[in-house]
């Protein structure tokens, strides 16, 4: 039930955007309707799912002074983390461009950013600071990925409404997905309520 | 297109490049970084008996630091029984790593300030505030009653909220004088929100950081009670 | 300096900082904003915004890594393969980053403790990456230096900016865990002695927690905006 715990306390209490403004820029270019914002939710929880675990391998094997190499590589660990998640982040590309062209078009540059997505590399970074172990790591992945793709549908949702709202011309758009944004953290920190044990 | 030797060639050199760059800056500093590493710890277990020193820590030196730690500080490391375990220094536990062993395996580390006059004994403890890890260090009198003094650090608790235990110089002034017994009852230092009763054996909470003070209250009771087998020896 | 009247055949030769290069390092201070126009780079240093102090440390480490990055990327434009691009500015960055991480480490370790994943989080700032794509790919080595520091500072404005409001409102303080830390207003850090603290206004001014809190940074955001696009009305979002 500790994967459990920590799959939730990702999606929910430590959401990745809302608790830690990790992914803002893409969170906040791509949600401006519902199905782009679907789309790249979805890439985000896959990503973010592999690159963990593969990230954790290689931290806690090749880098660490107790692997194999026997040699302490942590100088190494953030090139070596951000090539891992930009050549996954061509794979899911490839496979977006081969299911859905549509998906593909709408997600435009976007996709390349994902690796640039500071939620993916500030996943694999928060596991090594909190020295989860590998099933710990992977349930991190998940539960951060979908808190992630739960947030930006949630803004988008709200941001296709908001158009037809008055709001001042100065705070349309960008303005105004701040301040959204502020208040759906608000929202997410009644959360922080929740008692993990209670799942147990 | 390039051709395909034309990248890996570039790749290669710019990977050789790039390693040897790094690893010599990283081999460079490593000694430094490790003394820095190193100070900053000891710093932090100062600050909990920054009672009996003369002047702040913060206006030692790393140098003086280290040379107090030298001179005056005497190292143990305890098993849970209370036993004193030969052959390693209390500085070199890592308690993030004796937190995730089973409870009856776990390894103490144990301060022993000897600066003239009654020695003053330094636990280490460790729990979870709101985010994340939270620990601290215990200075208590040689009685095993009386609080010196005692200092907190965090992994990432919300500055200016549950931070405060480390940057908020009064939240760890309040435990110096506590007792953690009270009528002969292990009672540890309750953390208390919205003000202490008991002032002999409780603090004022944080306002505004409700979980990280229920953190360092849970850790404390919990952290300061592996040791007591050790009191109980050690009084004789 | 006068200028040096130069023969047609060279006339392509650019003053080392002219009118154009001076444009280079304000324009991202104000009109074209990374953080308030562009959207880049809102990410990864927010969440340090709660103090002064650590917005300065990121705010500086930006802007080197900001500005060397665009440097050796331009000096190598030509040279990188097309097909491994992202890659190769990936890794200049990550070095420099990683460089940024080990000065850090041994000349202000407490700092670093501080900052921890925040420093590594610099790689994913869009801006650097953002501004290698969009400048340095296609630009020579000093105006992309420039360029790079300029967009740096632009960050740094705002990271500083709401800094100092969340500090200044949420604890009271300014410059907290620095040599030059300052009591502003309100009462006493001491919450067991409520009277005011030596040098501070506003005895009565009790901290304001929605500042520490992160979405205080999202808001603060939101309203440099609105003040921004009221100003010149320009630059509003027509969608």
């Amino acid at each position: 039930m500790e994967l459990f715990n920590i799959f939730i306390k990702a999606a929910f209490v430590e959401n990745l955007v809302l608790a830690y403004f990790l992914g803002m820029c893409s969170f906040l270019a791509v949600s401006k309707t519902v199905k782009t914002a679907f789309g790249l939710g979805l890439a985000v929880i896959f990503v973010l799912g592999i690159t963990m675990p593969i990230n954790w391998l290689i931290n806690e094997y090749l880098l660490s002074e107790t692997g194999p190499l026997g040699f302490d590589f942590s100088f190494l660990r953030f090139i070596l983390f951000i090539a891992v998640i930009a050549s996954m982040v061509q794979l899911v590309e490839m496979v977006i461009e081969k299911v859905s062209p549509s998906l593909y078009n709408s997600l435009g540059i976007f996709l390349p950013l994902i690796t640039v997505n500071c939620a993916i590399l500030g996943g694999s970074l928060f596991m090594v600071a909190r020295e989860y172990n590998f099933s710990e790591s992977v349930a991190f992945g998940l539960g951060g990925g979908f808190g992630w793709f739960l947030a930006i549908i949630a803004i988008a949702a709200i941001r296709e409404k908001i158009r037809y709202s008055d709001v001042p011309p100065a705070l349309r758009g960008l303005g105004m997905a701040f301040i959204l944004t502020g208040l759906m953290g608000i929202a997410f920190m009644s959360l922080l309520g929740i008692d993990p044990a209670a799942f147990q | 297109m390039e051709s395909t030797n034309y990248v890996v060639g570039f790749t290669l050199a710019m990977t050789v490049i790039v390693a040897l760059t790094l690893s010599s800056l990283f081999y460079g500093t490593k000694d430094q970084v490790a003394q820095n590493a190193d100070v900053f710890n000891k710093r932090a277990i100062l600050s909990a008996i920054s009672a009996k020193l003369d002047k702040p820590v913060s206006d030692f030196s790393d140098q003086d630091v280290l040379s107090l730690f030298e001179e005056k500080v005497e190292q143990k490391v305890l098993s849970m029984d209370g036993e004193e375990l030969d052959g390693i220094m209390a500085e070199k536990v890592d308690m993030a790593k004796e937190a995730k062993k089973p409870e009856e395996d776990r390894q103490l580390p144990l301060f022993i300030y000897n600066g003239g006059g009654e020695k003053v004994y330094i636990v280490s403890v460790r729990g979870s505030g709101l985010w994340d890890a939270i620990w601290g260090n215990v200075a208590l009198q040689s009685d095993f009653t009386t609080v010196v003094g005692a200092s907190f650090d965090h992994a990432g608790e919300t500055p200016g909220l549950g931070a405060e235990i480390k940057d908020n110089p009064a939240f760890a002034k309040q435990f110096g004088g506590k007792k953690i017994y009270n009528d002969g009852e292990y009672v540890s230092v309750g953390v208390i929100k919205g003000g202490a009763k008991n002032l002999a054996y409780e603090v004022d909470g944080l306002s505004g950081a409700t979980v990280t003070a229920d953190g360092v209250d849970e850790m404390l009771f919990r952290g300061i009670k592996y040791y007591e087998p050790y009191f109980g020896k050690a009084k004789g | 300096m006068a200028e040096v009247k130069t023969a047609p055949a060279i006339q392509e030769k650019e003053p080392l900082f002219g009118k154009k290069e001076k444009k280079l390092i304000t324009d991202p201070l104000t009109d074209n904003n990374p953080i308030t126009i562009q959207v880049l780079g809102i990410c990864s240093a927010l969440a340090v915004t709660s103090l002064v102090l650590p917005s300065v440390v990121i705010s500086v480490a930006v802007v080197f890594v900001c500005a060397f990055s665009s440097l050796f990327t331009s000096l190598l434009r030509t040279r990188i393969p097309k097909s491994i691009r992202m890659i190769v500015q990936l890794v200049i960055i990550a070095t420099l980053v990683t460089i940024v991480e080990m000065v850090l480490k041994y000349f202000s370790y407490p700092v670093y403790r501080q900052l921890t994943i925040y420093i590594g989080l610099i790689i994913t700032n869009c801006i650097v990456m953002g501004r290698l794509e969009a400048f340095a790919m296609a630009n020579k080595p000093w105006r992309s230096f420039l360029d790079g520091i300029g967009n740096g500072l632009g960050y740094g404005l705002i990271l500083v900016g709401i800094a100092l409001i969340r500090e200044l409102f949420g604890k009271g303080s300014l410059f907290a865990g620095s040599a030059a830390e300052m009591k502003i207003i309100g009462a006493s850090p001491d919450y067991i002695i409520n009277t005011m603290a030596e040098g501070s206004w506003f005895g009565w001014y009790s901290n304001n927690n929605l500042m520490v809190l992160p979405v205080a940074a999202m808001f603060i955001i939101g309203i440099f905006i609105w003040i921004q696009r009221s100003r010149n009305p320009d630059l509003v979002d027509i969608s």
